[in-house]
C-alpha cells in the first residue's frame, strides 16, 4: 500500500443490475497496490459484472469507485453512476482489461493492435506508440509476431496479445475476465504463465477464473462470490485449504470432484 | 438488330453515370445518416428514421418526378440528368444508410467494448475500429442495392433522360420491332450488371475466407 | 392557396386511382404467386432442361427492370400480334416480375424446411403429395409469408410503373392533374402521401421489419 489508509482501488456498495435484475448486490472490496486477487464462485454470482462494474463497462447502479482514494464519477441520477467522458477516459487509462474472448482488433496486426490506443487515447507519437508496442509484445514472448494478423495466430498467443495491448497503457491496475476460458487447456497455461510473471513483476490484477490452482498458487486473496455477493474471502491458500462458509466449501468441493 | 443495337448503345453511357451518380450521393450521405440513426439521443435519431422510412415508403418514380417537377421549377432548374441522379441518389442515400447500419450492427460487442477499455475516443474507436470492420461487411449488401439500383435507374427515362430505356423507347416508337428492341434493352441491363454481381460475389468469398482464418 | 386545401381538391380525383393502383397490386399478386411456386418448383426440379429453363426465367425476370419488362409486354407483344390494353398489360408485366422475385422467396422457404422433416414422413409411408401438403408446406408457408407479404409492400409502390403506358392509377392522376394546375409540388406530394400510408400503416400492422429493403421489381 502508498498511502496506510488509502487501497488502490476501493469498491463501496456496488450494486449492478442486467436488464432489470441485480446481478451484484452492495458488494465492497479494497485491493491493494501489487495485490493479486482472484474472484471466484460458481457461474452466474455476479464476478464478471462486479469485475465489469470496476472500468464502467457496467454502469453500477449505485455504490462507487474510487482509485487510489480519488472517486470515480458523481453521485447517481436515474440509477446509473454519472461519470463525465473525460473522468472516465482517465479512469480506463488506468484499468487495463483482459477479456475472455481477446476482442483483438482483427483488421490491424499484433503491433497495430498494441499501438493504437496508445497513440489514440494516450497521445504518445506513433513513433513512440510503435517501439513501446514492440517492447509489450518482447514482453508477453511475441516479438517475432508483431506484424501478424490476430486471426493467424493461436488463441493462447492472441490472449498474450490482448495482454501486451493493455499494459502499454502503464496500468495502475489490470483486470481479466475469465481470460483462460476460450482455451484449450494447453494454451490456457501459456497465457496464466505471462500472468504468473506479471503478477512476480508486481502488477495489481483482479482475475475472474475458474482456474482453481492459478488462484491458489498465484493470488495473494480469493474473494468468493455466490448469487451477486461476497459470501467469503481471505489468504488464497488458507481459503482453499480451509473454507468456512458452507456455500464455499461446495462450490470447491464440486470443482475437486469434477 | 445491328442498327438498334447501336441505338440503345449510346444510351448506355447516360445510365451508367446516372446509375454511379446516385450510387455515389447514396455511399456519402449514407453514413452520416446511418450514425446519426444510432445516436442515443433521439431528437437525432428520430427524424432521420423518418425521413428513411417515408424515403422508402413512396415509389421511387414519385421521387423522380417530385425532384424534377415539383423542387426543379420552385427553385432551380434542374436537368433531367441531374433530377435522376438527384431523385434516385435521395432514395439511395436511405437505403445505404440501412446497409451501413446492418454493417455497423455486425461489429462484434467485444470490439466496442475493448476500444472503451481502451479509452478510446469515439470518433478513433468508428474511425479505428469499427468503421473499418464494418465497410467490408457492407460491401455485398452494397453491391447487390448498386443492381437494384442500375435496374431502378431505368424509369429516369420517364423524365426524359436519354439511357438506354429512353432510346429503346424511342426506337419502338419509330418500327414495330418492341419485342426485339426491349429484350435486347433487357439484356444490356443483365449484362450491365454482371460486372457489380462479380464484385459482390468476390468480396463476399473474401469476407467468408477472413471470418474462417 | 394552402397546400391542405390544394391536397382537399385533388383527393376526390386521386381515390379511383389508388383503388386502380390496388386493383393492379392484387391481380399481379394473382397471376405472379402461382408463377412463383411453378417458378420455384421448376427451379428445384430433377430434370436438367425444366431446371435451366426456369433459372433463366427467373434471372431475367430479376434482372431485367420492372420498366423494360413493362415496356416489353405492352409495345412488344403486338409485334406478335399479340395487343394487351394498359391495365392488361401492366397485370402481366408486374406478374411476371412478381413470379421471377417470389420463386426466389418460395424457393427459400422450401429449402428451410429440414430434410430430415422429408425423411420422417417418407418413413411414416406418407405419399409424396401428402408429404408437400401435410408436412413440408405448412412449415414452408410459416417461414415464406413474411418475406411475401414485404413483397406485396414492395409491388404495391411499384405498379407506380404503369403510369408510363397510361394506366389511370394513382400516379397517372396526380401527374394529369399536377400538368393541369400546373401544382406540380401539390399534386405530387399528396400521391407520395398516399403511397406512403398505405404502405407504413401496412408494414405497422403486420409487424414486418423492413420488408422495403429490396429493391423495388
Amino acid at each position: 500500500m502508498t498511502t496506510l489508509d488509502v487501497p488502490l482501488l476501493r469498491l463501496q456498495d456496488i450494486c449492478v443490475s442486467y436488464k432489470g435484475n441485480r446481478v451484484v448486490h452492495d458488494v465492497s472490496l479494497d485491493v491493494a497496490g501489487g495485490e493479486v486477487v482472484a474472484l471466484i464462485g460458481p457461474s452466474g454470482a455476479g464476478k464478471s459484472s462486479l469485475l465489469r462494474s470496476i472500468n464502467f463497462l457496467e454502469t453500477p447502479e449505485s455504490g462507487t469507485v474510487l482509485l487510489s482514494g480519488n472517486e470515480v464519477g458523481a453521485g447517481q441520477r436515474r440509477g446509473r453512476t454519472q461519470v463525465s467522458k473525460t473522468a472516465l477516459a482517465a479512469h480506463r487509462r488506468d484499468v487495463g482489461m483482459v477479456f475472455q474472448s481477446f476482442n483483438l482488433f482483427p483488421h490491424l496486426s499484433a503491433v497495430e493492435n498494441v499501438a493504437l490506443a496508445q497513440v489514440h487515447s494516450l497521445g504518445r507519437s506513433r513513433e513512440e506508440a510503435k517501439k513501446r508496442a514492440y517492447q509489450e509484445l518482447e514482453h508477453v514472448g511475441l516479438r517475432d509476431h508483431a506484424e501478424v494478423s490476430p486471426a493467424k495466430c493461436s488463441g493462447g498467443q492472441q490472449q498474450r496479445i490482448a495482454i501486451a495491448r493493455a499494459l502499454a497503457m502503464d496500468p495502475k491496475l489490470m483486470l481479466f475476465d475469465e481470460p483462460t476460458s476460450a482455451l484449450d487447456p494447453e494454451l490456457g497455461l501459456e497465457v496464466l504463465g505471462t500472468m504468473r510473471r506479471l503478477a512476480h513483476e508486481g502488477m495489481t490484477m483482479i482475475v475472474v477464473t475458474h482456474e482453481m490452482h492459478f488462484a491458489q498458487d498465484v493470488a495473494d486473496r480469493i474473494v468468493f462470490m455466490a448469487d451477486g455477493r461476497i459470501v467469503e474471502q481471505g489468504p488464497a491458500k488458507e481459503l482453499m485449504r480451509n473454507p468456512q462458509h458452507e456455500r464455499t466449501i461446495r462450490f470447491l468441493k464440486a470443482v475437486r470432484d469434477r | 438488330m445491328a442498327d438498334f443495337l447501336q441505338v440503345l448503345a449510346t444510351g448506355i453511357q447516360t445510365t451508367v453515370l446516372i446509375t454511379a451518380g446516385a450510387f455515389g450521393v447514396g455511399v456519402v450521405l449514407g453514413l452520416p445518416l446511418a450514425l446519426l440513426r444510432r445516436s442515443r439521443n433521439w431528437l437525432l435519431r428520430a427524424p432521420v428514421i423518418a425521413v428513411v422510412e417515408v424515403i422508402r415508403a413512396v415509389p421511387p418514380i414519385v421521387w423522380l418526378f417530385l425532384v424534377y417537377y415539383g423542387l426543379s421549377s420552385d427553385l432551380a432548374q434542374l436537368s433531367t440528368f441531374q433530377a435522376a441522379v438527384g431523385g434516385l441518389g435521395l432514395i439511395a442515400a436511405a437505403y445505404m444508410s440501412e446497409i451501413y447500419r446492418a454493417g455497423i450492427e455486425a461489429v462484434p460487442d467485444g470490439q466496442w467494448e475493448a476500444g472503451r477499455a481502451l479509452a478510446l475516443p469515439n470518433l478513433s474507436l468508428y474511425r479505428r475500429v469499427v468503421l473499418p470492420q464494418a465497410l467490408v461487411v457492407v460491401i455485398p449488401p452494397a453491391a447487390t442495392y448498386a443492381i437494384a439500383l442500375l435496374k431502378d435507374s431505368a424509369i429516369a427515362s420517364v423524365i426524359g433522360a436519354q439511357d438506354i430505356t429512353f432510346h429503346a423507347f424511342q426506337e419502338t416508337q419509330a418500327s414495330l420491332q418492341g419485342l426485339s428492341v426491349f429484350a435486347t434493352a433487357g439484356l444490356l441491363y443483365i449484362l450491365l450488371s454482371l460486372p457489380i454481381a462479380a464484385v459482390a460475389r468476390y468480396a463476399d468469398r473474401a469476407l467468408v475466407q477472413r471470418m474462417a482464418a | 392557396m394552402s397546400l391542405l386545401q390544394e391536397w382537399q381538391n385533388f383527393l376526390p380525383d386521386f381515390l379511383p386511382g389508388l383503388w386502380v393502383t390496388v386493383k393492379l397490386t392484387v391481380s399481379s399478386l394473382c397471376v405472379g404467386l402461382p408463377l412463383g411456386v411453378l417458378l420455384a418448383t421448376g427451379t428445384t426440379a430433377r430434370g436438367r432442361a425444366v431446371r435451366w429453363v426456369a433459372l433463366t426465367l427467373v434471372e431475367l425476370g430479376r434482372g431485367a427492370p420492372g420498366l423494360i419488362v413493362l415496356y416489353l409486354v405492352y409495345y412488344g407483344l403486338p409485334q406478335v400480334g399479340l395487343t394487351l390494353e394498359n391495365f392488361l398489360a401492366a397485370t402481366v408485366a408486374l406478374g411476371i416480375s412478381t413470379g421471377a422475385y417470389t420463386s426466389e422467396i418460395i424457393r427459400a422457404g422450401l429449402n428451410a424446411v429440414p430434410r430430415g422433416q422429408r425423411e420422417a414422413a417418407r418413413a411414416l409411408g406418407l405419399s409424396p403429395f401428402k408429404e408437400l401438403r401435410l408436412v413440408v408446406l405448412p412449415q414452408a408457408l410459416r417461414i415464406v409469408i413474411p418475406p411475401l407479404v414485404g413483397f406485396a409492400i414492395v409491388l404495391y409502390q411499384g405498379t407506380s410503373l404503369a403510369f408510363a403506358i397510361s394506366t389511370p392509377e394513382l400516379l397517372s392522376r396526380a401527374y394529369n392533374a399536377a400538368s393541369i394546375s400546373f401544382q406540380y409540388t401539390a399534386a405530387l406530394t399528396l400521391a407520395g402521401v398516399m403511397y406512403a400510408v398505405l404502405s407504413l400503416t401496412a408494414v405497422a400492422l403486420l409487424g414486418i421489419r423492413n420488408p422495403l429493403k429490396r429493391g423495388s421489381p
